[in-house]
């Protein structure tokens, strides 16, 4: 790579446009807190074996511009490692592998500061966790000794980092996330037309109000005017008289139906186009939109969840307590206060989206209140409860790992499970459990070059039946044959999937995986299992 | 070489030797050096693939630099192509890579020269560019591993001809266009304001205007004739004022006649307004007070901020002025040519999207409507698809497992694979290849290669002498070449002309499409490729052989198939992997292992189809492609 490079030192990008530019892709994605905590964020990498899968995670987390990373890795760079690790070059041979690799890298993107460890003989990778160094995660790669390993996961705990372990040998990977404590997050990016929530069964006085004053005359108004209802206007004003002639709300799937009819009929039909768009939309909304969410699942595991001594002083369960009251005392979460694009005038169109602001604003400000009241709560940012507000159905709890859920009990309890379901797979036409690549990749965590027998043996240990259950022994000796070698390809696969998972980590962005993702590279596929 | 075993030594364990070999032995073709690009060139390089074409047309650019790591800042306006090619080389000197900073739409890239590689990639992020490639490696019958991302989403599908379903087997969505009355005269959204700053306002000022946005639909109902025809002259007005670009006074003239007159005579046809807000003119001289320099730079600078009116006029001038003095440097250094400069909306350059910015705002505010701040109307002028270096690493490994299966020529235990990030449970969905839809227009057709002397092959040779007498078609028969009909039995005045005056070269399509009743054959692709001297009749099929019977016969034989009528697709069951025989103790071999899907695939082996059974569908369907990057 060095030899394309006609400028050792890349300029440092100037100005905030430039950035803005460099990053446009992403921004688009995580925006600009986001992207802050990304620049904030200290990635330490454990790397060993042929090397590869640990580096080319590094590689998706330095070109979006991670703040700092840092290679341990006590190995000197050979042939073999030319054949499957990209960040090394022919001038490489014999150098510490480490730095090679941190050179490579950085120079993909000049805002990124790489730093390698040990730097000479006195040092050992031990010494990293004597806490002078912070770390915002780990990503630890197999093989790796038993002690160095209890080392990171104890030091992850103590310090409340996340580590991730990655295997990769042969066609067959695995990574597993090790979170220290429970993980709550408010941004978890819902698909957009899961968000729309419009209360038409529980309108206030307001927006009823305003639905009322544009369906008054309804009969009477000219064509234009009666094709510019916007659909929630004119969805309250047909609830309105469907409670009239019935006494309840349609509730039923059949009586939706019939709601939905009654709704077509009142479009006018001699219009040029044979029919409305504002009533077209009103139609195609109805079994959407008239229905009461209830409790999203997700949300009543936070409220039912009671944060230790230390986690509630966070402001999450500080915000997410204050919300729970709200809840029980309304029946319904804060409004998230956004309106989807309908056939309106536009400044029709503006007075709803300020009538469902207002709404939103109330909500968010009754919380913030009860927020205010909590001895605690007088430093929390009013924006942060705003957003958390908004979000308020789409937030997530991920549990911590804890140690015992990877005990070989837990791993037993867990393999019956995953063959049980493959004796029925066939019948349901599922997939076959990916759980023989774990158990086997597993299995070589501290000695990667055992064959097969060797492999078998280890699994026995947590699975007696290991050896007569044939996916077992197919996926353990297709882990001998690897050898501890890695496929680039598969490594390179790999490190985009854990990286994605690291971004979504810290940027506390959308949901990651709980908490172990599996992949096949012979059949492409993935499974992800909580160990 | 030994090093060079050494170096090999994880793939030639893992694949086996025989795969390995494969490997080495491909020559590859990679369309497309961008995000997904860089690192499917990765892979290759390090897999070994023996020879690697990169056919790029695009140059580098600063937003490029988040994901496609082959490049570097100092790389910005180069070839993408080139510039890949030359750092991958260096990490596997035992790879041959060739560039090609050209277009895949060009000529040089014939049929010919696709069937030339073992199979071809895919890397695109346009779906016209997509299609070609779809067609030609279709035409070649080289396979093709299509694939695409956008932000956390992806998908990869390998497209062989006859067994697995083609790019253009299922419709794509078509791009949104507005009518041109909402555009120019009743704008009610923020994007109806950007379409006309950047497909009106700018393309007017600075653009070749006779362009057609896609965006616009121009199309004319008795309706609104009289309104278009009012726009025509508005838009006459607006290049008078062009020709005074460069004075002093331009901004205020172009910005009195927009904001201020053009409003005011919209405004004044009170019918449009009896239920609307009317739009409010604005007007330049009471806000004559523009920001100063440093307030303008300081505005410039916060994209994500909405700015004011204030803040919008000034950057508007600001910009107009940017792009008058690029204007006339490109017309002090063009002088001679005939062309015009021109200078078109792009979403990364920095001036036109200032213009567009503040030219949309403004009219935003006229029209009561809510503005917008530059970064959100650079995703929506610009049709921005997010991209990270995460999503391109995961497809494109995706890309080259498939890519094993291609070269042991096992294409129905090929997976067509779905990225699915916000599917907790699994990250990856993995499916069967679809099946070929028998309706669709572009794969189920018979296709031929067709020598043809252009000095004197004329269409009756094609026609009446190749078609009727040597295919046996009977009299109902009809060719097209792209959108132009060349013949049908009521057309038939060009008989007597020869193919070269009809517009068409070498390596031109004809379709030709049975119109008999009764059994009527597929569609039939012709491949055009010039042959001079041919000896004995001037058009020859290089494809299909001997003399045919015709249709009047009880039980006509034909070389191309007949049409069979759609049958529902199947769905198999998805992603079984069956009962596995392997047997303990028994090592396992890496053919073994990479067979490991496919007991099951074995028995539900897809029956070949493509050509032989189709129903054509004529509409030439056109639509935007959902996975993007560049």
């Amino acid at each position: 790579m060095t030899e394309v490079i006609t400028d050792p030192t890349p300029p440092i990008l100037h100005g905030p446009s430039d950035k803005e530019k460099k990053y446009d892709r992403q921004l688009r994605l995580w925006a600009a807190s986001g992207q802050q905590a990304l620049e904030d964020a200290h990635i330490l990498l454990i790397n060993s074996g042929s090397g590869t899968v640990g580096v080319e995670t590094l590689k998706n987390l330095v070109l979006p511009g991670i703040g700092k990373f840092t290679i341990a890795d006590e190995n000197t760079v050979g042939q073999a490692d030319l054949g499957v690790n990209f960040f090394l070059d022919e001038d490489c041979l014999g150098k510490l592998r480490s730095e090679c690799c941190v050179r490579l890298l950085q120079e993909l993107n000049p805002d990124v500061q790489g730093n390698w460890f040990p730097k000479n003989k006195n040092e050992t990778i031990e010494q990293l966790f004597d806490g002078t160094m912070q770390f915002t995660m780990i990503l630890y790669t197999a093989p790796i000794t038993r002690a160095r390993m209890e080392l990171v996961l104890k030091y992850g705990q103590q310090r409340n980092v996340p580590v991730i372990s990655i295997h990769s040998a042969g066609f067959y990977s695995y990574f597993h996330i090790n979170l220290p404590g429970n993980f709550p997050i408010v941004d978890t990016h819902p698909d957009s037309t899961a968000t729309t929530d419009l209360r038409l069964l529980t309108p206030w006085k307001e927006l009823s109000h305003f639905a009322a004053s544009l369906t008054d005359n309804i009969q009477s108004l000219s064509a234009h005017e009666h094709g510019h209802i916007p659909y929630v206007a004119l969805l309250l004003h047909y609830l309105a008289k469907w409670k009239e002639e019935h006494g309840t709300l349609p509730s039923t799937y059949k009586e939706k139906t019939a709601f939905r009819s009654r709704v077509a009929s009142g479009a006018r039909t001699d219009t040029p186009e044979g029919g409305e768009e504002n009533f077209d939309e009103a139609v195609a909304a109805v079994l959407k939109t008239i229905s009461s969410p209830g409790l999203p699942s997700s949300v009543r595991e936070v409220f039912d969840y009671t944060p230790n001594k230390m986690e509630s002083t966070a402001s999450f369960w500080i915000i997410a307590d204050a919300i729970k009251q709200f809840y029980n005392k309304h029946n319904t979460l804060p409004l998230p206060g956004s309106v989807p694009d309908m056939k309106a005038q536009s400044t029709v169109y503006v007075q709803l989206q300020n009538i469902y602001k207002a709404k939103a604003r109330q909500d968010a400000a009754e919380v913030l209140k009860t927020v205010r009241s909590h001895p605690r709560g007088k430093d929390i940012n009013s924006a942060e409860v705003e957003s958390f507000c908004k979000n308020a159905a789409f937030i997530k709890l991920i549990r911590g790992s804890k140690s015992s859920e990877a005990s070989p009990t837990n791993i037993k309890v867990l393999a019956e499970r995953e063959f049980e379901n493959d004796a029925n797979a066939p019948m349901m036409a599922m997939p076959l459990s990916l759980f023989p690549i774990y158990l086997s990749l597993s299995a070589t965590t501290f000695y990667p070059t055992s064959d097969a027998s060797d492999i078998i043996g280890t699994i026995k240990n947590v699975f007696p039946d290991a050896a007569s259950t044939p996916r077992v022994v197919e996926a353990a000796e297709e882990v001998a044959r690897a050898n501890g070698g890695e496929l680039h390809n598969i490594s390179a696969l790999t490190g985009g999937m854990v990286a994605q998972e690291v971004i979504k980590i810290i940027t506390k962005q959308y949901i990651p995986i709980d908490n172990t993702c599996i992949f096949d590279g012979i059949t492409s596929r993935t499974q992800v299992l909580r160990i | 070489m030994a090093s060079s075993k050494k170096r090999d030594r994880f793939n030639a364990q893992s694949l086996g030797m025989p795969l390995n070999d494969k490997v080495k032995e491909a020559r590859v073709l990679m369309v497309g050096a961008g995000g997904i690009g860089c690192e499917l060139l990765k892979n290759l390089v390090l897999a070994g693939f023996g020879e690697v074409h990169i056919v790029d047309l695009d140059t580098i650019d600063l937003s490029n630099l988040n994901r496609q790591f082959l490049f570097r800042h100092e790389h910005i306006k180069k070839s993408k192509a080139l510039v890949a090619k030359e750092a991958a080389h260096k990490f596997n000197p035992n790879v041959k890579l060739e560039a090609h900073h050209a277009n895949i739409k060009d000529s040089q890239f014939n049929v010919d020269w696709f069937k030339t590689f073992t199979m071809v990639f895919n890397a695109l992020d346009n779906l016209e560019a997509r299609r070609h490639a779809n067609k030609m490696c279709l035409a070649a019958d080289v396979p093709l591993i299509e694939s695409g991302t956008t932000g956390f989403n992806g998908q990869v599908q390998v497209i062989k001809k006859g067994i697995t379903a083609c790019y253009d087997c299922t419709p794509k969505e078509t791009p949104k266009s507005f009518p041109v009355c909402t555009i120019r005269s009743t704008p009610s959204q923020p994007i109806h304001c950007i379409v006309w700053a950047k497909s009106y306002l700018l393309s007017e000022i600075f653009g070749a205007s006779e362009d057609e946005s896609p965006e616009v639909d121009n199309s004319e109902d008795s309706e609104n004739a009289k309104e278009i025809e009012k726009l025509r002259q508005e838009a006459q007005a607006l290049k008078q004022i062009r020709e005074s670009m460069g004075t002093e006074p331009f901004p205020q003239l172009l910005f009195d006649k927009v904001f201020k007159d053009d409003v005011i005579r919209l405004r004044s046809m009170e019918d449009m307004w009896k239920t609307r807000r009317p739009p409010e003119p604005l007007d330049y001289s009471a806000t004559a007070q523009l920001d100063s320099r440093e307030a303008v730079e300081k505005t410039l600078k916060d994209g994500q901020r909405v700015w004011d009116l204030q803040e919008n006029i000034s950057v508007f001038k600001d910009s107009l002025e940017r792009l008058n003095k690029r204007m006339s440097e490109m017309k002090a250094t063009s002088k001679g040519d005939a062309a015009e400069p021109t200078i078109t909306f792009d979403k990364d350059d920095d001036d036109t999207l200032d213009f567009v910015t503040a030219g949309a705002n403004l009219r935003s505010i006229v029209f009561g409507i809510e503005t917008k701040s530059r970064f959100d109307i650079k995703q929506m002028a610009g049709n921005i698809i997010p991209a990270i270096a995460t999503t391109n690493a995961i497809v494109a490994g995706l890309c080259v497992l498939q890519s094993y299966k291609v070269l042991r020529g096992e294409f129905t235990s090929t997976k067509e694979v779905f990225l699915s990030p916000f599917a907790p449970e699994r990250l990856l969905a993995s499916g069967r290849p679809r099946e070929p839809n028998p309706d669709c227009p572009v794969c189920s057709v018979a296709q031929t290669r067709l020598l043809v002397d252009m000095s004197r092959a004329t269409l009756k040779d094609l026609v009446e002498d190749f078609l009727q007498l040597e295919l046996g078609y009977g009299e109902d028969l009809t060719v097209n070449h792209g959108n132009d009909l060349l013949y049908d039995p009521d057309e038939n005045e060009n008989l007597a002309r020869k193919l070269s005056e009809l517009g068409i070269k070498g390596d031109s399509f004809l379709t030709v499409v049975d119109d008999t009743e009764r059994n009527p054959r597929v569609n039939l692709v012709l491949n055009v490729q010039e042959k001079t001297g041919l000896e004995g009749k001037p058009i020859k099929s290089l494809d299909i052989a001997g003399k045919q019977t015709r249709d009047e016969m009880p039980t006509p034989a034909s070389p191309i198939p007949r049409r069979k009528t759609s049958v529902p697709q199947s769905n198999g069951h998805t992603n079984g992997n069956g009962t596995s025989s392997s047997i303990a103790g028994k090592k396992r071999s890496a053919d073994e292992a990479l067979n490991g899907d496919t007991p099951d695939s074995k028995r539900s082996k897809i029956v070949s189809n493509g050509a032989e059974d189709g129903v054509i569908v004529l509409d030439d369907t056109d639509g935007a492609i959902l996975i993007d990057d560049d």
